[in-house]
């Protein structure tokens, strides 16, 4: 604990924790409309909410975030979706925690991955046998 | 998953090239996207490379070149504020590449933000991360965080203090949200102590955070500085997670 | 290669008519949220000026779900920072951003 930048992490850990309250949710049979209208929200619109200041990074690009880019990017070049219909699954359909817990460029290729099935261009067992086929592709080199 | 809050204050050392085990879940699955799209006939190989050639050409150079000739040519800065994307034409970006109609998420609707003594632009989506990548290239993690979009349209002048950018009250700060189609860049004000600069000596103080509109202008300051995350598997040092190579 | 059609090549129902012009007050309108909206709560309900006609294109509640609609003329609308948040400081202070026709009315 005596290397500053420990203090420094330390301190970042600390600034994030948060008390939390958790309520039963068993039996759901009505909620409240200001809890409607909670849900409702749009994950992305994060405009006005309340933060602690942080140090703002640069961030070198990984080698799989620029493939990504360019994947997603092309899929609408060749029609297969549009960058509007990317920013709606890739920030709104996954949800809170999946959108403020995910990678800015993991949500993107989530979404492009959840279109392409949801589209019928693959199925999802050709997906997950591709998943499997690639891990161990690169863990038998 | 890396552990909370990795810093390069930290120490954390630029990692040689990959070793198998580590490769991630995201990666596996970019690949796993990508070959799947191929192999459908989505698109091609091709236009993978294309597209990839493109991104990386791109970068904030371009945006200092434009601002440095707006504050040497007012003929040239009356037509780019007119008409941006035409302006562009003139020192060679092209906002239809790479394509023929641009970047699926970019548009060609490009528009400049003057700043005037008593007027400061600063620009953020708060709904994603917007940005001109034609001509500042890709958009700096701290730009794309929830913090950042939060923050920046209730106290602007909070984090502009937070990068070292404290504006008098006089001034007054416009905040662009960049929430539609279209694109923006900050032209600041030509600092003073730039008189008889070349066009090239004053791109060099015009850095990107000038024309996000977080920092500005002055002689001397040739580099925006903030910490920087290393990536484990950079562009280029894989050669096996390249695409289409 | 089977499609090469640009996205903004799509076919649209027509045009909407402009009905603001620089300088009109106008005021955001308040729809209810559902799935997807480029529309921010913090501008909902809130008075400005339109700054600047842009661009007519399709609103992003059909493009996000892929339905050709209408296109729409886009305005940047200015705000004042007090009009969007009682609390805020200063009296100059602005915000500008964009919304379609549809999510507009005169105020
Ligand atoms: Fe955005």
């Amino acid at each position: 604990m005596s290397q500053r930048s420990e203090l420094r992490q330390q301190y970042e850990i600390i600034g994030s924790l948060q008390p939390a309250i958790h309520t039963p949710q068993n039996w759901n049979y009505e909620i409240p409309s200001a809890l409607y209208r909670a849900y409702m929200h749009p994950p992305h619109d994060v405009g006005g909410q309340r933060d602690v200041p942080v140090h703002y990074e640069e961030k070198e690009e990984e080698q799989w975030e620029l493939n990504t880019y360019v994947t997603c990017e092309v899929l609408a070049w060749r029609g297969v979706w549009n960058a509007e219909e990317r920013r709606r699954r890739a920030d709104n359909d996954l949800g809170y925690t999946l959108y403020l817990g995910m990678p800015y460029y993991g949500r993107w290729i989530w979404a492009a991955a959840r279109m392409l099935v949801d589209k019928n261009h693959i199925s999802l067992t050709e997906l997950l046998e591709k998943i499997a086929e690639v891990k161990s592709r690169y863990e038998a080199h | 998953m890396q552990t909370t809050h990795q810093h390069a204050g930290g120490g954390h050392e630029h990692k040689a090239a990959p070793t198998v085990e580590e490769i991630t879940d995201f990666e596996v699955l970019e690949i796993a996207v990508r070959e799947l799209a191929i192999e459908h006939g989505l698109f091609t190989a091709e236009d993978h490379r294309r597209f990839t050639e493109w991104a990386e050409s791109i970068g904030p150079a371009a945006g200092s070149r434009l601002v440095a000739k707006a504050w040497t040519d007012p003929a040239f800065k009356a037509r780019l504020l007119a008409d941006g994307t035409a302006a562009c034409k003139e020192i060679g970006i092209d906002w239809a590449e790479p394509t023929g109609f641009g970047t699926p998420s970019d548009y060609m609707n490009f528009r400049v933000l003057e700043d005037t003594p008593t007027l400061h632009h600063v620009i953020v989506c708060t709904l994603c991360s917007c940005y001109p990548r034609p001509l500042l290239g890709m958009s700096p993690e701290w730009y794309r965080s929830t913090n950042y979009r939060r923050r920046l349209v209730r106290w602007p002048r909070e984090v502009l203090a937070e990068f070292g950018l404290i504006l008098p009250p006089e001034v007054e700060i416009r905040v662009e949200d960049s929430n539609q189609k279209c694109r923006f860049i900050v032209l600041p004000v030509r600092p003073s102590g730039t008189e008889n600069w070349t066009e090239e000596q004053l791109a060099a103080i015009v850095t990107r955070d000038c024309m996000i509109g977080v920092a500005l202008p002055r002689p001397g300051r040739t580099a925006d500085v903030h910490p920087v995350h290393k990536a484990r598997h950079p562009v280029h040092s894989s050669p096996s997670m390249r695409a289409a190579e | 290669m089977k499609r090469t059609k640009a996205p903004h090549a799509r076919k649209s129902a027509g045009n909407a008519p402009a009905r603001f012009k620089v300088g009109d007050r106008v005021r955001v309108k308040d729809l209810p949220n559902m799935f997807y909206s480029r529309t921010q709560m913090y501008a909902r309900g809130v008075s400005g000026t339109i700054a600047a006609c842009t661009y007519q294109d399709l609103i992003p509640e059909d493009e996000a779900f892929n339905q050709e609609g209408r296109l729409e003329q886009y305005y940047i609308v200015r705000f004042r920072q007090k009009d969007l948040w009682e609390e805020y400081p200063s009296e100059k202070d602005t915000l500008q951003t964009e919304f379609p026709d549809r999510w507009l009315e005169p105020a």
